[in-house]
């Protein structure tokens, strides 16, 4: 359904620069990267280097009324640029987030039809509810619904666990703006996905260098990995265990259970070569497929990417879990219980 | 004489949307898989069929901008939707009994469902000889009927959007093609089918409280009214034995059993909603929890995780006949799958006899014919019946 006129203002607009609709209110929707350099932008400039240094600070994106329309519009692309200027994945990862949380602070003050109109820019089929019977506000499309869950943690998100009737899963509006939140996550995300970088004017690489030097003041280098150095055993988590232990007394393991041992082990850091080795005592085994496929796992062929393990979520669907223990519950991939464990083992 | 059946039988005027875009799979009776193959229209691979008689012939669910490249090349646009039940996975009440297996390590050999280790000499490898039998079919059946409710109530789905098929053996699959699904990632796959095989249902997120089952009605919608409906069913037909099975004590076993049937309609009045929920003395919330977790558990549907989950795996062909039979995989419509007879509707050879030395076969019905058992014996038999029992390697054509 489309509307006829639109409930949002410039203001709105303000609050949400993501928008499409928002470029119509936009003074410069076409800026140039070297437009940058133009003293006269230097408000917008200063704005935008603020978004991002609040972003790091405290993963939310400040929003005064005080504040200029036009800079705040017109800051947020800016801010774009400067994320990926700064070439740092948690630098953009963490404005990404940092937008989207502010979003939802607002979403969770805005009257229904605010939020219905917001999700309608992203295309959403979200209703009011009228059906009687179920005790919710709205209903959102099923393949909707599970773009924007299938990463969340808690069980009340997951699809079993809720209403759905007639394709649509029915949910409170408060819910709704909290998927709503992860879309525009997503969204700003793809938009900091630039593959090749342009040349930023001496301003942009300074203003980039500044947020991130502050970014290692707050957040310290990121941990590489975390894995420790040498493969230690007792750290493999119960499903591994398992896989292992069924593979070394020459039992047929599924398809999925090898692709997990084996992508398992070669990302806690065992050479491709020695897992060949270890998939020789498989009966049906021939050297050429399993070079293939250990090669291709470890991002050696093909199309060059590393496979991680499925989750714990997909190995449970799949019948790889076992024996869940104490560590598991606080785990949700194979890989986070082998880095915990291993730090104590 | 599967040629014979690709030569004047098959017929290439079926339904397979953006047939270009997809990546075609074939297994030869001489064991070697051909992937990567594409057919710009029907006709072409009816001729591919009829000059390479395959003894399997698979297509993707997946949609490509080049299905002939390598994997990684291919460019993934989406997939179907599928679903595959299938009796190897389900628990059946024939226990597979007609299945035959031998230890590879000292030759030993037993009946029904293969042992994790051999009894006389510990080992863990055997060779198996499956049977398809109307049991296994039936119970394959029912998770399907179950299935297509979820889909079409639950999910939405419309009766043109979702094909249903045997699979020429021993299952059933289901086919959404609809715009809404095709772009879905395998993940999002994962979680529909945690929802049809009720995976991490909490009944307590349901509102569904064994203290309190006020409301309860199998008029709910979702997993609520599934898990009402499954109650009704348990409570309707339950005896002792069956209170026993589901976990209660066999001590309060029989004492619930009477409580429960006593007061048997009025339970059942209120779950179809037509009159309000009262407490019954002495059936707790431990009974309750016991039947609400028994009667989710009869209310799923028991599909193959890794083909739904797979967006680019490859598919029986429609039409073509299945190795393991001889039979073909058929399309039927679903408010037909009652009466659905895979005995007689997948039938591909529909003349002719054949004259084969069966080794061992039980009792078996092809069409309207009831054949077998039979012991090391020659048997004419009509050709349909004599390549089953060749594919399941019971038979040779006798010289």
């Amino acid at each position: 359904m489309q509307h006829s006129f639109s409930k949002f203002a410039k203001n709105d607009y303000a609050r949400y620069p993501f928008l499409k609709a928002a470029a119509k209110y936009m003074k410069m929707p076409n800026l140039k990267i070297q437009d940058l350099a133009d003293p006269g932008l230097k408000g917008i400039l200063r704005r935008a280097e603020e978004r991002l240094n609040e972003a790091i600070l405290s993963a939310l994106v400040s929003r005064n009324p005080q504040h200029d329309a036009d800079i705040e519009l017109m800051s947020f692309p800016v801010a774009i640029i400067l994320a990926t200027a700064t070439e740092d994945s948690f630098v953009k990862k963490r404005y990404a987030l940092a937008e989207a949380n502010q979003t939802y602070e607002d979403l969770k003050e805005e009257p229904r039809e605010k939020v219905l109109e917001f999700a309608q820019n992203f295309v959403w089929k979200l209703e009011v509810n009228s059906t009687r019977s179920i005790p919710f506000e709205c209903s959102l499309a099923f393949v909707d619904y599970l773009r924007n869950t299938t990463h969340l943690r808690d069980k009340h998100w997951k699809l079993v666990n809720r209403i759905l009737s007639c394709g649509k899963v029915y949910l409170s509006i408060d819910e709704a703006a909290r998927l709503l939140k992860e879309e525009v996550q997503r969204h700003i995300e793809k938009r900091l996905e630039l593959k090749e970088l342009p040349r930023f004017p001496p301003n942009i690489m300074d203003a980039a260098e500044r947020i991130k030097k502050l970014k290692i003041e707050i957040i310290g280098e990121q941990e590489v990995e975390g894995f420790p150095k040498t493969i230690v055993q007792e750290a493999f988590p119960p499903c591994i265990k398992a896989l292992y232990q069924s593979f070394s007394s020459g039992r047929h393991l599924s398809h999925i259970g090898r692709f997990t041992l084996t992508s398992f082990l070669i990302n806690i850091g065992m050479p491709p070569e020695k897992a060949i080795e270890l998939f020789r005592s498989f009966s049906d085994y021939s050297e050429r497929m399993t070079r293939y496929q250990v090669e291709h796992i470890a991002g050696e062929r093909g199309s060059r990417t590393k496979y991680t393990p499925p989750r714990c979520e997909t190995l449970q669907t799949h019948g790889v879990c076992v024996n869940q223990d104490e560590t598991c519950r606080r785990v949700r991939h194979p890989l986070g219980y082998y880095r915990r464990k291993s730090r104590t083992a | 004489m599967f040629r014979e059946y690709y030569v004047k039988d098959f017929t290439p005027n079926q339904n397979i949307p953006a047939i270009e875009k997809r990546e075609f799979g074939f297994a030869s009776f001489e064991g070697w898989m051909l992937r990567h193959k594409t057919f710009s229209n029907t006709d072409e691979l009816a001729s591919f069929l009829r000059d390479s008689v395959p003894l399997h012939a698979y297509v993707s669910g997946a949609y490509y901008e080049d299905p002939e490249a390598e994997m990684e090349k291919k460019g993934w646009l989406g997939a179907d939707l599928i679903f595959e039940i299938d009796a190897d996975h389900i628990p059946t009440p024939c226990n597979k009994i007609h299945d035959e297996w031998t230890c590879n390590k000292c030759g030993f050999s037993g009946k029904g469902i293969v042992p994790e280790k051999c009894p006389a000499c510990d080992g863990e490898k055997f060779d198996d000889h499956t049977w398809i039998c109307e049991v296994c079919l039936a119970s394959a059946k029912l998770e399907t009927i179950k299935l297509l409710d979820m889909l079409t109530r639950d999910f939405g789905f419309h009766e043109k959007e979702m094909r249903t098929f045997f699979s020429g053996h021993r299952g059933y699959h289901i086919h959404v093609e609809s715009e809404t699904v095709k772009t879905l990632d395998s993940i999002a796959r994962k979680e529909i089918v945690d929802y049809v095989s009720g995976l991490g249902l909490e009944t307590a997120l349901h509102g569904l409280d064994e203290n309190d089952l006020r409301n309860l009605s199998v008029n709910d919608s979702s997993w609520r009214g599934r898990i009402a409906k499954g109650m009704h069913g348990f409570i309707l037909n339950a005896g002792p034995d069956d209170y026993k099975n589901i976990g209660l004590e066999r001590s309060s076993a029989t004492s619930i059993t009477k409580l429960m049937t006593s007061n048997k309609d009025g339970i059942l009045n209120s779950l179809s909603g037509s009159r309000p929920w009262r407490t019954i003395k002495g059936i707790g919330p431990e009974t309750w929890k016991r039947i609400i977790e028994h009667s989710a558990k009869q209310q799923t549907a028991n599909v193959d995780t890794v083909v739904t989950t797979d967006i680019h795996r490859l598919i029986r062909l429609t039409g073509s006949l299945h190795g393991k039979t001889g039979l073909r995989k058929v399309e039927f419509p679903a408010a037909a799958i009652d009466s659905f007879d895979p005995f007689k509707s997948a039938i591909a050879f529909k003349a002719g006899t054949t004259t084969v030395f069966v080794s061992n076969a039980p009792e078996f019905r092809l069409g309207d014919e009831t054949f077998g058992p039979y012991q090391n014996q020659k048997v004419d038999l009509p050709t349909a019946a004599a390549v089953l029992l060749i594919c399941k390697k019971r038979a040779e054509v006798a010289q």
